[in-house]
Parts: C-alpha cells; sequence; structure tokens
C-alpha cells in the first residue's frame, strides 16, 4: 500500500466516524442503546463483539462521564485519541510533503507483528469481549 | 532458470497471484539464477480461497486482515466492528485480490 492510498482510507474512515458519531449524537443513542445498528455480529447472533459500545464510550467522554465511558467500552478512548490525531497529522504531513504518518504505520505494524505483544493484545481484546458479553451490551 | 522448472512452479503456485501478473513472473523466474530456485519453491503462500472463508465467518473482527499480515487495517476492522459491518462486506469481494497482492509482494522479495 502506497502513502496516498493509506492517507485516503484513514480520511474517509475519519469522516465516516465524525458523521456517524454526529448521526448518534443527534438521535441521542442512549435512550435506544440497544437499537444501535453497525454492528454484523450483533446483529445476527444478538452476541455483542469485542468493539460494540465504543460508540457510547466515545459520546460519554463528549459528555465528560470519563468513568462511564471506560464503562461502556475502553476501546472508545483509543478510538477517540485515533480519531483526534489522525487528521492533525494527516494535515501536517500534506503541508510539509513528509510522510512521517505512513512511516509511524509501518513501524507501528512491525510491533503489533511481535509474539508477546500479538499474546497480549489477543488475551485483552478476549477479556474484553467476555467483559462485553457480561454487561449484555 | 530452465522452463521446465518454473512452469512446474507456476502450475502449482498460479492461483496464488493475479492471472496479469503471471506471464511478468515466468519471464523474471527465466532470468533468475538456479541458486535461488530452493528458496523459491519453498515459499509460503496463503490461499486466497481460504482467507475469503474466513472473511465471511470472522471479518468483522478482522482476522482475515491479520492472517494475510495487513496488521494496521485488521486492528481499524477489530475497532470499528469491521467498519459498522460495511467494510467487512466490502472486504468479501476485495481480499481474495488483496491476499493475491500480499503473495506477490512475498514473492517480489526473492525476485
Amino acid at each position: 500500500m502506497n502513502r496516498g492510498k493509506l492517507y485516503l482510507i484513514l480520511i474517509s474512515a475519519c469522516i465516516t466516524g465524525y458523521s456517524w458519531l454526529a448521526i448518534n449524537f443527534y438521535n441521542n443513542a442512549f435512550i435506544e442503546s440497544n437499537k444501535l445498528g453497525g454492528c454484523l455480529i450483533k446483529s445476527i447472533t444478538s452476541i455483542p463483539c469485542p468493539s460494540c459500545g465504543s460508540t457510547r464510550a466515545v459520546l460519554s467522554f463528549l459528555k465528560g462521564d470519563f468513568s462511564d465511558s471506560l464503562f461502556w467500552n475502553p476501546i472508545g478512548i483509543i478510538l477517540i485519541v485515533i480519531m483526534v490525531v489522525t487528521p492533525i497529522w494527516i494535515l501536517f504531513d500534506l503541508v510539509f510533503k513528509k510522510s512521517s504518518l505512513y512511516n509511524f504505520y509501518h513501524h507501528t505494524e512491525l510491533f503489533l507483528k511481535r509474539k508477546w505483544i500479538v499474546i497480549i493484545s489477543i488475551l485483552l481484546v478476549l477479556l474484553n469481549w467476555i467483559w462485553n458479553i457480561n454487561k449484555g451490551l | 532458470m530452465e522452463a521446465q522448472k518454473v512452469d512446474m512452479f507456476i502450475m502449482a503456485n498460479g492461483k496464488f497471484f493475479e492471472s496479469h501478473y503471471v506471464g511478468q513472473i515466468r519471464d523474471r523466474l527465466m532470468q533468475l539464477d538456479d541458486s535461488k530456485w530452493l528458496v523459491i519453491q519453498t515459499l509460503q503462500f496463503k490461499d486466497p480461497t481460504t482467507i475469503l472463508i474466513v472473511s465471511l465467518l470472522a471479518g468483522s473482527l478482522g482476522i482475515d486482515r491479520f492472517m494475510i499480515g495487513d496488521t494496521g487495517m485488521g486492528v481499524g476492522k477489530l475497532l470499528t466492528c469491521g467498519g459498522f459491518g460495511i467494510w467487512a462486506i466490502i472486504d468479501w469481494f476485495m481480499i481474495m485480490g488483496a491476499t493475491r497482492d500480499k503473495n506477490m509482494q512475498k514473492l517480489q522479495l526473492y525476485l
């Protein structure tokens, strides 16, 4: 994958993410929290997936309920960081004609492929999944 | 390399690459030194059909992308419920091409 393609994917992902947030913000997702669509696994099997609840986590964070945000789904915090940092970083790269985000992406990919990182992250995701099912998201 | 060896490789591994690359691969292999034959022969490629099955079953968790070594995209799919389900469905159609691309990248390291 080249730099342009990666940035295009990231920008479209960010735009989709922000529009999804806006829709759920104005529809007040909390009132009908169990009717939130958007997850294939949950719509088919009615079992929540590891990242279900992250929209509610981000919305709680925006309202300032940080403990609520962590309760809904800790993945929400990661998503907030990515969604805030990525557009700024891409803008920086485009203005100064660098490819620092592209290089960072490749370094992160290599880092995530290390054996102990893989084992720890699989365990964390599984634990989060079990917690999600227990919470009944 | 001998034409017989190259054709054997193409027959065994042709399905792992985009069809329009096969001719190019054949030409490059013919020019290649015989000493690299052993390495090329022992390369393991990902089967697009297997990855498609994984994508159909566990695409929302990004496992298909992890399997072909596209870790960044895999994490993206995992954290967003398969891109709100849309990306997971798009990948049912894209993943075979992506797998063949990754196979080509792997082979190109040795060509």
